[in-house]
């Protein structure tokens, strides 16, 4: 019918039921909003958390515990061993991190005390430079 | 035959919208996809620079840094091409960078919200300030993220923060009748120890669940609903696709953090009281003194409006504003509406405050 009256828009024939839908799910979705605001929904929410985690951890204990034996056994690391290296490799790597700030800020203070301009800083570091690897190889070979 | 054609139509084009629907739900978008590079790393966080599309000289001399919460990718920021926050900021001449805490392990689950202002933020503000060449710099947090840098702002008031902006930020908890996660999480119905002995790490699920419960039609039936009723609008379901695909993408949060979010803060209200400690130093928010941005989403169901409202007054900052947007927690920056109304104001005001 809007087509034959010139609209450009095709008839939708679910538009009376989305707004059936929409006018319901409005009405629904104030209700449950107001159903987990109360007491009642933290109370019974909080249970079954609870509930789930006393349930639960005789077996969470009895797989950890027989999980850490079976890897002892294949003289494998545990979750815990595993956790505590990564640890200790991201406290290294803070420390690396200031370390590598520290180096900038030397390199930034002695480009302002002698700034690198003309031959005297290429002739001091060439020969700096071929002695260690010199030195390097040397190692290397000995090695 | 008139009636079969308009049948076989009909299955035709509900077949189109199935295959639509099924490649939406099953398939992820492309998200994140402002070209960047690596420029710092720290255990898992990485610290990411875009690569600037305007001259050097044209660009804005201070440069800024974004974080973002620790349970969801900070790709929100960056969401998909044409309607991307950090594409944006980098057109309009910033220097941008964004801190992406990565997803905490096992070995993670004791890290504070103390490490990661105290250890992660200031090493990654510190490469920031050497890449930049910059001694000031903006910074702005988002929910968790704006949490982290108000206490990065009081603790270290002299390290060079000229900006700082908070979106959405929950940070007074005073009203706890207005917080339904205060009440979900009060001590009389939740054992947070337990749940942290048991777990560790908070999964992902458990908090991603704890934000659709607020809402749950809107998010378990409205939102699908919604989707279905756009099919025939490519660019209502890419935009959809985007978003589904960053809100399916969640991460777990380390135990050490969330017992302080909850005891702390939940239940507490340890910031706005003056008490909270962080690693023994006392955070008092009268010590921030950077220019700020307060941005405030008007049906925000996750950080209401209260939570944010009264840091503005209690900064010794002399240049603030709070600024209020008609939206939700995430729709004020990733909403259809953000580039015409949210992102041209924060341009606004930090392109004055930038140069």
């Amino acid at each position: 019918m809007p087509a034959e009256n010139g609209s450009t828009k095709p008839a939708d024939s679910f538009e009376a039921f989305r707004g059936m839908r929409d006018a319901y799910l409005d009405a629904m979705s104030k209700a449950m909003i107001n159903a987990v605001n109360t007491e009642e929904y933290a109370q019974a929410s909080g249970a079954m958390l609870n509930n789930a985690l006393t349930l639960t951890a005789p077996f969470r204990e009895v797989l950890d515990k027989s999980m850490v034996m079976a890897l002892q056994q294949l003289s494998l690391p545990s979750r815990q061993e595993v956790a505590a290296l990564a640890q200790r490799f991201a406290n290294m790597e803070m420390r690396l991190d200031d370390i590598d700030a520290k180096l900038d800020r030397i390199v930034e203070l002695s480009a302002v005390a002698c700034p690198p301009t003309g031959r005297t800083v290429t002739e001091v570091k060439r020969p700096a430079e071929t002695k260690t690897k010199a030195a390097h190889r040397g190692n290397t070979r000995k090695g | 035959m008139a009636q079969a054609e308009v049948s076989s139509e009909f299955l035709f084009g509900l077949d189109q919208r199935l295959q639509t629907f099924n490649r939406v739900m099953t398939t992820k978008a492309a998200i994140g996809q402002t070209p960047k590079e690596v420029v710092w790393t720290l255990n898992k966080a990485k610290l990411y620079r875009y690569i600037p599309v305007v001259p050097a000289e044209k660009r804005h001399p201070v440069p800024l840094l974004l974080v973002f919460a620790l349970m969801n990718r900070p790709t929100i920021l960056d969401l998909r091409p044409g309607h991307s926050f950090v594409e944006y900021m980098i057109g309009r001449g910033y220097d941008v960078y964004l801190m992406d805490w990565g997803v905490p392990g096992l070995e993670d689950k004791d890290l504070k919200l103390d490490d990661y202002v105290l250890d992660y933020l200031p090493r990654a503000i510190r490469k920031l300030k050497t890449l930049s060449k910059s001694e000031e710099f903006s910074m702005l947090g988002w929910c968790i993220g704006a949490i982290l840098t108000t206490l990065y702002a009081a603790l270290r008031p002299d390290d060079g923060l000229r900006n700082l902006l908070l979106l959405t930020a929950p940070l007074d908890f005073s009203k706890r009748k207005e917080l339904t996660f205060a009440q979900w999480t009060d001590e009389k119905y939740f054992d947070v120890e337990k749940v942290i002995a048991s777990m560790g790490n908070i999964p992902g699920e458990m908090i991603d669940y704890g934000a659709r419960a607020l809402k749950p039609v809107e998010n378990y039936i409205t939102s699908y609903c919604k989707l279905w009723d756009n099919l025939d609008n490519p660019r209502a379901v890419e935009s959809w696709h985007a978003m589904n695909t960053w809100v399916t993408d969640i991460l777990p949060m380390a135990g050490g953090a969330y017992r302080q979010l909850i005891v702390d803060l939940y239940r507490n209200d340890r910031l706005m009281k003056g008490e909270l400690m962080i690693r023994g130093e006392l955070v008092d928010v009268k010590r921030l003194r950077a220019n700020l941005l307060t941005v405030i989403a008007e049906a925000d169901h996750i950080t209401p409006p209260c939570q944010s409202e009264p840091i503005a007054s209690r900064t010794s900052s002399k240049d603030t504003e709070v600024y209020r947007v008609p939206g939700g927690h995430i729709g004020i920056m990733a909403g259809s509406a953000a580039h015409k109304q949210t992102w041209p104001h924060i341009d606004t005001w930090l392109g004055t405050r930038s140069s």
